[in-house]
């Protein structure tokens, strides 16, 4: 089999560029939906608690960024490549999966480093955020970074196993607006959910970025326990489903 | 031996696609064509030695699956970026500075195709495309299964001249799944014939001749002058529009052919039509097929 190479993450960067999906979802969705949100709840509260609201609105639009890349844009441009058989293809001229995937998180990292440059860029032009501290940004982009790999798995898996554009588009859609309600990305707090809802929303990483990370924001301390086990879970969820997708599509030798 | 197939089977669900019984072995250098009708299990037996289906049974082969070239029926590449990329992403290799990947696309004239993308190649460059990179492998084992199918009889052909000219004093493996007859002629030297997923015949192009058709035949238009003619001589199995008379003898040869000189007919001799061998060769499965179930 040959190794994953520079090419190889070239070749799908220009991929993933050729696809409409990721630039609509990924970068032109959570910039305007920031931008409308901000500017409609900022405008419903008092003056000195602006920035803070605008600035909480932002954080949970960041992650929409990486969920919006990875999970439907990733999902839908693979599963469109499965469903017509471009990954086997692959595989017989002797591109493992390994090598693929691989190849793929490298691209969707860069291209999620652009989107995330743009937002910043767009939001910091157009909103008023609270400046953060040094630390508190770096914990939102590693988190923001895990999440993206943690679901560009994700989708991988499920565009394997279930082999059609159709249904992996359903699932990933379905998945998308199911996590964005649980963990407080649609307007409702976490808490404000049925107890067993706010069970399952523990279990998520983005609940605790969506929630949590503007009460440090701009310092202070935070019990991240909850949220590396969250992450550890959805971590361990992703690759359990991977592991299945591979032996499902393995080759008998 | 490259590769041995031994108790082969397949199958989708309750429906057995493939059950190979006699062992048959493919050995380095081999031109192996495969042929049999809609069904029949050759896409099948490639999917099985590529390890793309389960299988029971034993192919004993010291290749690993990714030391095997293969031209699938049906080849996709993304549309997203121009041929060009995806070349140099699959073989690894910049064409600029790659003499034996230009001499390739060269050969198959795809130069002006590289800047398009796949969806905008016609169904022939399709074919090429994939075909350049199968042979840039160089593998010890290339399968070719229906490099031509839906493709119209002039590209077919130019196509096939092709992979005939480049492989000519080559010594690779190749299998070549068909169902034109005239490639098989032009680019295998075994047949192997398989008929509801069973093998009807497996064994050089000239002996499986021989053994289902006779020395020659004598092929001739299907009319009622002819099968007047034709009465007296052994008649073998041909299309419907045809008759075929099969001659085991040099005496029986000449003899047909002063009586069809004489009636001022129409003929084609022939030692090698595989279409005609397969044909008999089909007849006679079913024959013992029928045979073993009495």
């Amino acid at each position: 089999m040959k190794k994953c190479s520079l090419r190889m993450v070239l070749y799908e960067l220009r991929n993933i560029n050729g696809n409409f999906m990721p630039h609509f979802f990924g970068i032109v969705f959570p910039n305007l939906m920031c931008v409308l949100l901000s500017k409609t709840v900022g405008r419903q509260v008092p003056e000195g608690m602006r920035e803070e609201v605008v600035t909480s609105i932002m954080l949970t639009m960041t992650l929409v960024i990486p969920m919006a890349i990875m999970l439907i844009g990733y999902g839908a441009l693979y599963a469109q490549e499965v469903e017509r058989g471009i990954p086997l293809r692959m595989r017989l001229f002797g591109l493992g999966e390994k090598c693929e995937v691989t190849a793929k998180i490298a691209a969707h990292l860069v291209f999620l480093t652009i989107a995330f440059v743009i937002f910043a860029v767009f939001q910091g032009l157009v909103m008023e955020v609270q400046r953060p501290a040094l630390p508190s940004l770096l914990c939102l982009i590693v988190s923001l970074y895990l999440i993206g790999v943690i679901f560009l798995i994700t989708a991988h898996a499920i565009a394997n196993i279930l082999q059609k554009f159709s249904l992996t588009f359903g699932v990933t859609m379905f998945l998308y607006f199911g996590m964005m309600i649980l963990t407080g990305m649609m307007g409702m707090r976490t808490d404000q959910l049925p107890e067993a809802f706010q069970k399952v929303a523990a279990t998520l990483p983005m609940t605790y970025v969506s929630n949590d990370f503007i009460d440090f924001w701009q310092g202070g301390t935070y019990n991240f326990m909850p949220f590396i086990q969250s992450f550890i879970f959805m971590g361990a969820a992703s690759g359990i489903l991977l592991l299945l997708s591979m032996y499902k599509n393995r080759r008998i030798s | 031996m490259l590769v041995t197939i031994r108790r082969l089977q397949v199958k989708y669900g309750n429906q057995v696609a493939l059950q190979i019984e006699e062992p048959v072995a493919f050995e380095k250098g081999e031109r192996i064509g495969v042929i049999g009708s809609n069904g029949a299990g050759k896409s099948t037996l490639v999917k099985a030695l590529l390890g793309l289906v389960h299988y029971e049974g034993n192919v004993v082969t010291q290749l690993k699956p990714e030391q095997m070239a293969v031209h699938m029926q049906f080849n996709e590449y993304v549309t997203s970026m121009p041929v060009r990329y995806i070349m140099e992403t699959i073989l690894g290799t910049k064409i600029k500075g790659n003499k034996e990947l230009q001499e390739l696309i060269s050969f198959f004239d795809f130069e002006p195709c590289l800047s398009k993308r796949f969806h905008a190649l016609s169904g022939g460059q399709k074919q090429k495309f994939t075909i350049i990179m199968v042979m840039f492998q160089k593998a010890e084992l290339t399968f070719f299964d229906e490099v031509t199918s839906g493709l119209d009889f002039e590209t077919r052909q130019k196509l096939m001249e092709k992979l005939a000219r480049w492989y000519q004093d080559k010594g690779d493996t190749l299998v070549i799944v068909s169902h034109y007859y005239e490639e098989l002629e032009q680019l295998a030297d075994k047949i192997l014939i398989l008929e509801k997923g069973k093998v009807a015949a497996f064994g050089k192009k000239e002996q499986l001749f021989k053994d289902y058709c006779g020395s020659v035949v004598f092929i001739m238009e299907n009319t009622e002058k002819n099968r007047k003619l034709s009465e007296g001589f052994p008649i073998i199995k041909s299309p419907e529009h045809l008759l075929a008379l099969s001659c085991e003898s040099r005496a029986q040869e000449r003899e047909v052919m002063s009586v069809l000189a004489e009636n001022n007919v129409n003929f084609k001799r022939s030692n090698s039509d595989i279409e005609i061998m397969f044909m008999n060769a089909r007849e006679q499965f079913y024959r013992r097929q029928e045979g073993n179930r009495v």
